[in-house]
């Protein structure tokens, strides 16, 4: 088991050392130039080769990449002309010359508003999707699981954005149920957190808990045939016993799976939610940076995402380890 | 579109205040046909055009909503969105001069002093300029606004490897020669590297020539004449206290900048959720500033707000959002809810919103480097379905058609080019000449081109592209649309072997002189030349316009490059951008400054 | 029908037959029709004897046996009938009185004994856990019986086995489970279903070895299902045939194997390569069963049955056949004549006919096939 963690650990930093340098590389393939973005209206061509070199974009991209690498481990500084320069300091992602802020910084900001955003969703839609899962299967072809069908069918089918507005529009503008949305975190203002995020949990629940109650359902319907149930009614145990501890047992590992990844897509950033509900996470960072082009956070916000679905991945192998006794790691 | 036409329609029926439902919601409030301000500079400004200053009294909180995520910049030398030279004019950032408030366009582009005792003193032809400072100017920390402060401030626009994105006109009007190749390699644009690099003797002394201090006067000394440096002191001459400088991250981090107005920074956040917050400047003094009103007690921006609901908080305009501005636009599919045509608000929304040039001319840039035949450019002009691509963009409420590079809210320098009425001998529908078009191709001599058309890859953009690619189509112009990443269009288009043989653009004046839009689109000056044009001629013309001292005949100068712009086909005009804006019930005046085609955030009040 | 109470009462008694099932009916109501898996089916199974279930697949022995155990999905199927467990009916049995048998008077082991296992538990817990459902006693007693289970089915170490996960374990050694799993309880009725098909061919004696010698030690009633003629003589008192959902010929296992009557089951002992014969010559039954959605009408063989032509007035094409006794114990469902069977029979098997010598059976005495208790099948 050491040794798988610590091969895979292994695999995961390579995985992450080419996909830095396939980022750096495909966004300095892109047509446009970071160095005019730095400059503003009345740009003249020298100003936009003057700013070129102040950041560094005139060099080799291997230069570049070092700079970037070297940032990581040893930092860097910028705008070393400036009567303050910024010493940024390792682990060092970069800095948003249009955000005048460190990347690491702006990433550590937002990382827990989009942690609590997509645990909390996660929770919701986890057990409202495998249970409501169950209760249809159990009840398969009656009107409680053509109900529940429709549900889904219905959650799945509208839009994160429609709902949230939906929400938003009526729950904070038209009934003003709640206030309009103020993130805190959870230690400092439990109430006003929770009423905070309660609607956008909601909103990104919705389409989650509809795909996840379709996948258990099946997957509960699968194993239900599956000869060990059969095994397990044969001996006669309660219906309960046969559904809880050896349908679902084996017919939730591939729900395991699908769960681990999304929540990593997940923390990676919920923009719709995250946008509609005024939430300062890494999704509307990363929309906003790549509307404006902003490399560095573009960068520094791929590879974070890159690493949490590769750790998500391992968890899941492991995960995957502890169900089923079947999977060795080696 | 089908989803947000849902939305709009639940959100109509919600708010009952659709044209048809009119009568039955509002019953006690006719809708009174309010007409526009008439001016005839400003034929489109629209909604209620007078200020109700009735009403304005000091107290409360203004809050500023936005889309955006942040200021694009907080830092007088760098602050550049007509929008936000408004807001921080108006709060904390004081300048030598400055527009009056007034929702007259002419007036509202009119210059009054503001730190300085008058609008300046031009001497030697227009090439030296000077202006006194008040009595009583004051930083937020009780200390004296001096001129060396405005010095200093002046000087930080030249430290371009630090300060940049913002305006560069000390660099380009200032007497101090320029780089030499060692300080271009060095990332300068002059031979002075402003106040940050302490080897630039040699620099330093220039500047030091160039801007003199003499107690409470400033001295500039331009390279050339310009009788309108009294407008462009407003652009990026603010003054910053050497002591509170940090460079790259002045106005950013706390403590922020250091005002000279009337209110201060207490705490600014960025992203969803980030806000700006300003409290009363208890050490301004009113008495050196009579142009600010300054009447609420504090100001709070929000950050990041979904437009969608951007829109609805303020509509329904209850809590706090009764005291909300919006910064930015009415989304689409609201524009019916609020407004009955450009001109007049539906009742629920009488003196609650406004419609009005924005600062912005559209066209499309025309390579005339790659297009070099004059008959082909204006065959382009010709064919093109002007009426569709408004339609497509938003109708009316997107804009009026363009004749020309100069839009009418620039004042004087604005005189229609007749383009589309009698330039080419009868008047070109808004829907395209199809057969002037062939003709014209015909003229040239020249067989029916194929064409790269460029454009910001946007859903809007791909349906305007086809629009192009069909009525150029009809004339026999075929079109390849090559769409660009919307974070890189610019970069690619300025770069002529990437760019294609034309595209989508919009430029909009610095301010009240047409010497802001011609110079930058036509010739090498200002460097938004998308044509490539770099005409002997037309540069000789542009710097005969600079020198003329004389308003009126420098105005006619403008008109007459102007019109040879639409003539010529240059650039195709298209639109004279509108937008439309809308605030809170309860605050005030509400209307359309032409300065910046912003709110007159200097005077705004909050009502009972 | 329902049997006179006076005749529970007899069933109770010790000579009496331990499972009894009549007329037992099974359908699957499904989109293209309705599936008749069972079409009235009559047997019965004494304690300690064995009865083998004979059949090609989808003959509805495995429903049958399903069905027996109440495992058929009452939702989806609709079971008609009577089905007797030590004086007990079980058709009309709600599900949770049929559970607490289950496992427990009776129970069953499956074809494929990977699948059949919980990969996800040890065989230990497996093991208890079907000791636990019935009996109230500690884990740890429950641990120490399926040890003491896993050893008398043979598995060696069971001390250490007993941790172990099914996929640790050789295909033998998990039937080897599934049978401690199903006797651990002592049930009185033990259905094993195809419990060899998915071995290997070495094991599989073993196995029918092992069932045939726990039967014994537990003085079980057996009933094996099985397309395989050959894997039960040795262990079968009697032998049911079962064809699209009818039992066609049931005998003792000497009776069938010495002078079968249905021209099915003769195509089935045709089949069985055997080394006492001349002819090596394998001689399967031509053609494929019909579809449980529509059965032919007449005897549902004939489409496959080379001798309808020995039937007067095209019995065998519109006549449902009955299964009546041919000689005493000896039921046959057949329109040829019964001596004109019995020269089919010796045409077809040659001189091995009436010997049996091959076939070494346990004693052909004690239980015979039951009659038909509710009137005509």
């Amino acid at each position: 088991m050491a040794a798988y963690i610590f091969r895979r650990v292994l695999l995961m930093i390579t995985l992450l050392f080419m996909l830095s340098v396939a980022v750096f590389f495909l966004f300095n393939m892109l047509p446009g130039d970071p160095a005019r973005l730095t400059c503003g209206k009345a740009c003249t061509p020298d100003l936009i080769e003057a700013n070129r070199k102040r950041l560094g974009y005139d060099q080799p991209v291997l230069v570049q990449y070092q700079n970037f690498v070297g940032g990581i481990f040893f930092g860097r500084t910028f705008s070393a002309d400036s009567p303050e320069p910024i010493k940024c300091e390792a682990p060092c992602l970069g800095y948003s010359f249009s955000r005048h802020e460190e990347v690491m910084s702006l990433i550590t900001r937002a990382a827990p508003v989009t942690f609590w955003l997509a645990v909390g969703a996660f929770i919701i839609w986890l057990t409202v999707g495998i249970s409501l899962g169950i209760f249809a299967a159990l009840r398969r072809g009656r009107w409680q699981d053509r109900l529940t069908l429709g549900i889904s069918l219905v959650g799945y089918s509208m839009p994160s954005f429609f709902i949230g507005l939906i929400l938003y529009y009526f729950v904070v503008i038209q009934w003003k149920l709640l206030d309009k949305p103020e993130y805190v975190s959870p230690f400092e203002d439990l109430g006003k957190f929770l009423a905070t995020m309660i609607l956008p949990w909601i909103v990104l629940a919705v389409l989650y808990a509809a795909f996840y109650m379709r996948l258990t359902r099946n997957q509960v319907l699968e194993v239900l045939n599956d000869d060990y149930v059969r095994t397990a009614r044969a001996k006669g145990l309660p219906e309960r016993t046969v559904v809880v501890k050896h349908a679902l047992r084996a017919g939730l590992t591939p729900i395991v799976t699908s769960a681990g990844l999304d929540l990593a897509g997940l923390l990676g950033g919920a923009i719709i939610s995250e946008n509609i509900f005024n939430l300062p996470g890494l999704g509307s960072l990363a929309v906003d940076s790549i509307t404006k082009s902003d490399l560095p956070i573009i960068t520094g916000l791929t590879l974070l995402t890159a690493s949490l679905i590769i750790v998500a991945n391992l968890v899941v192998d492991l995960l995957y380890a502890v169900i089923d006794p079947r999977v060795r790691l080696t | 579109m089908v989803r947000t036409r849902t939305w709009s329609l639940r959100a109509a029926a919600g708010l009952c205040i659709t044209s048809v439902m009119l009568t039955a919601c509002s019953g006690n409030t006719p809708a009174s046909q309010a007409p526009g301000s008439s001016t005839g500079v400003t034929p489109t400004t629209g909604g209620e055009a007078t200020p109700d200053t009735g009403g304005a009294k000091p107290g409360g909180t203004i809050f500023v909503l936005t889309q955006a995520e942040q200021w694009d910049q907080v830092d007088p030398q760098r602050v550049y969105t007509g929008e936000d030279l408004a807001f921080f004019g108006g709060t904390i950032m004081r300048a030598l001069t400055a527009y009056k408030f007034s929702p007259d366009a002419t007036e509202g582009t009119s210059l009054v002093p503001d730190m300085a005792t008058d609008l300046g003193t031009a001497t030697d032809a227009g090439k030296t300029w000077s202006f006194t400072l008040r009595d009583g100017l004051t930083w937020q920390d009780g200390s004296e606004v001096t001129c060396d402060d405005i010095k200093y401030g002046v000087s930080r626009t030249f430290a371009t490897t630090v300060i940049n994105q913002g305006p560069t006109y000390a660099i380009q009007y200032l007497d101090i020669p320029g780089p030499s190749d060692a300080d271009t390699k060095a990332g300068y644009l002059s031979s002075y590297h402003g106040p940050y690099d302490k080897d630039n003797a040699a620099g330093q002394a220039a500047f030091d020539k160039a801007v003199v201090c003499d107690g409470k006067t400033i001295t500039f000394h331009l390279n050339a004449a310009h009788g309108d440096f009294n407008y462009t002191v407003t652009l990026g001459f603010g003054a910053v206290p050497k002591a509170a400088d940090t460079g790259e991250t002045y106005g950013t981090v706390a403590p922020y900048v250091m005002s000279n107005g009337p209110y201060k920074v207490e705490s600014y956040t960025t992203g969803n959720g980030g806000k700006m917050t300003l409290v009363r400047n208890e050490n301004w003094n009113a008495d050196s500033d009579p142009y600010r009103k300054a009447y609420p007690d504090k100001w709070e921006v929000q950050f990041g707000i979904d437009p969608k609901i951007l829109d609805q908080r303020i509509m329904e305009g209850s809590g706090d959002d009764a005291t909300a501005i919006q910064y930015g636009q009415i989304q689409p599919e609201n524009l019916g809810v609020i407004f009955q045509d450009t001109e007049t608000t539906n009742a629920d929304f009488e003196g609650r919103a406004i419609s009005g040039f924005d600062p912005y001319s559209r066209y499309y840039w025309i390579d005339v480097n790659k297009v070099k035949n004059v008959k082909i450019r204006q065959a382009m002009a010709v064919a093109l379905d002007r009426e569709a691509i408004r339609l497509n963009i938003g109708g009316a409420f997107a804009g009026d058609f363009a004749d020309g590079a100069i839009k009418p809210n620039i004042g004087a320098d604005y005189a229609p080019t007749g383009l589309w009425d009698s330039f080419f001998g009868k008047e070109i529908p808004n829907t395209g000449d199809t057969e002037l078009a062939k003709q014209l191709i015909q003229e040239s001599g020249e067989p029916a081109p194929t064409l790269t058309f460029n454009f910001a890859d946007t859903p809007t953009n791909q349906k305007t592209a086809a629009i192009i690619i069909d009525s150029l189509g009809k004339a026999g112009i075929t079109v390849k649309p090559a769409a660009i990443e919307p974070g890189q269009y610019y970069s690619v288009v300025f770069d002529a072997k990437k760019a294609g043989d034309f595209g989508t653009g919009g430029w909009g004046a610095d301010w009240p002189n047409a010497s802001t839009v011609i110079p930058p689109l036509f010739t090498q000056k200002g460097g938004w030349d998308l044509a490539k044009l770099d005409d002997a001629s037309v540069n000789a013309a542009v710097d005969a316009a600079f020198a003329e001292l004389d308003r009126g005949k420098q105005a006619a100068d403008w008109q007459a490059i102007n019109k040879q712009s639409a003539e010529q086909m240059w650039h195709i005009p298209t639109f004279f951008g509108l937008s439309q804006t809308i605030a809170g019930p309860k605050v005030g005046p509400i209307y359309r400054w032409s300065a910046y085609g912003s709110w007159p955030y200097g005077e705004m009040y909050v009502k009972e | 029908m329902r049997q006179p109470d006076s005749l529970r009462v007899d069933q109770r008694a010790e000579a009496g037959p331990y499972l009894s099932v009549s007329n037992l009916v099974v359908k699957f109501p499904s989109e293209d029709g309705i599936v008749n898996a069972v079409e009235g089916v009559n047997f019965s199974v004494t304690r300690g004897k064995t009865l083998a279930i004979v059949g090609e697949s989808g003959s509805g022995k495995s429903v049958t046996a399903l069905a027996i155990m109440g495992l058929v999905n009452r939702k989806s199927a609709k079971v008609t009938g009577e089905v007797w467990l030590d004086g007990e009916e079980l058709v009309e049995k709600p599900d949770s009185g049929i559970r607490k048998l289950r496992g427990n008077k009776m129970a069953m082991i499956f074809q494929d004994p990977m699948s059949s296992l919980h990969p996800f538990y040890r065989v230990g817990a497996q093991l208890s856990e079907a000791a636990r459902t019935h009996r109230k006693i500690s884990k740890k007693a429950a641990r120490e019986e399926a040890i003491e289970m896993l050893s008398r089915v043979g598995i060696p170490a069971p001390r250490r086995r007993v941790d172990d996960y099914p996929h640790q374990l050789s295909g033998g050694m998990r039937q080897r489970v599934m049978i401690a799993m199903a006797l651990i309880n002592s049930p009185a009725l033990l259905i094993a279903d195809e419990p060899t098909t998915a071995l290997d061919v070495t094991v599989q004696a073993q196995i029918i070895d092992l069932i045939g010698q726990l039967q014994s030690e537990f003085n079980t009633a057996v009933v094996i299902i099985t397309h395989d003629l050959g894997i039960v003589a040795d262990i079968a008192d009697e032998v049911a045939v079962m064809y699209a959902g009818r039992i066609v010929e049931h005998a003792s296992t000497e009776r069938l194997y010495a002078s079968p009557e249905m021209p099915y089951t003769l195509g089935l002992l045709a089949s069985i390569p055997r080394m006492d014969r001349e002819t090596n010559r394998l001689d399967p039954i031509r053609g494929n069963p019909p579809s449980p959605l529509r059965h032919p009408d007449g005897c549902v063989f004939h489409p496959r049955c080379k001798y309808t032509d020995r039937v007067p007035n095209r019995a065998c094409f519109e006549v449902r056949p009955e299964l009546l006794e041919s000689e005493r114990n000896h039921l046959v469902r057949c329109h040829i004549p019964a001596e004109e069977r019995r020269r089919i029979a010796t045409s077809v098997l040659g001189a091995g006919t009436g010997g049996g010598a091959a076939i070494a059976t346990a004693g052909a005495g004690g239980t015979g096939p039951a009659a038909p208790v509710g009137g005509p099948a």
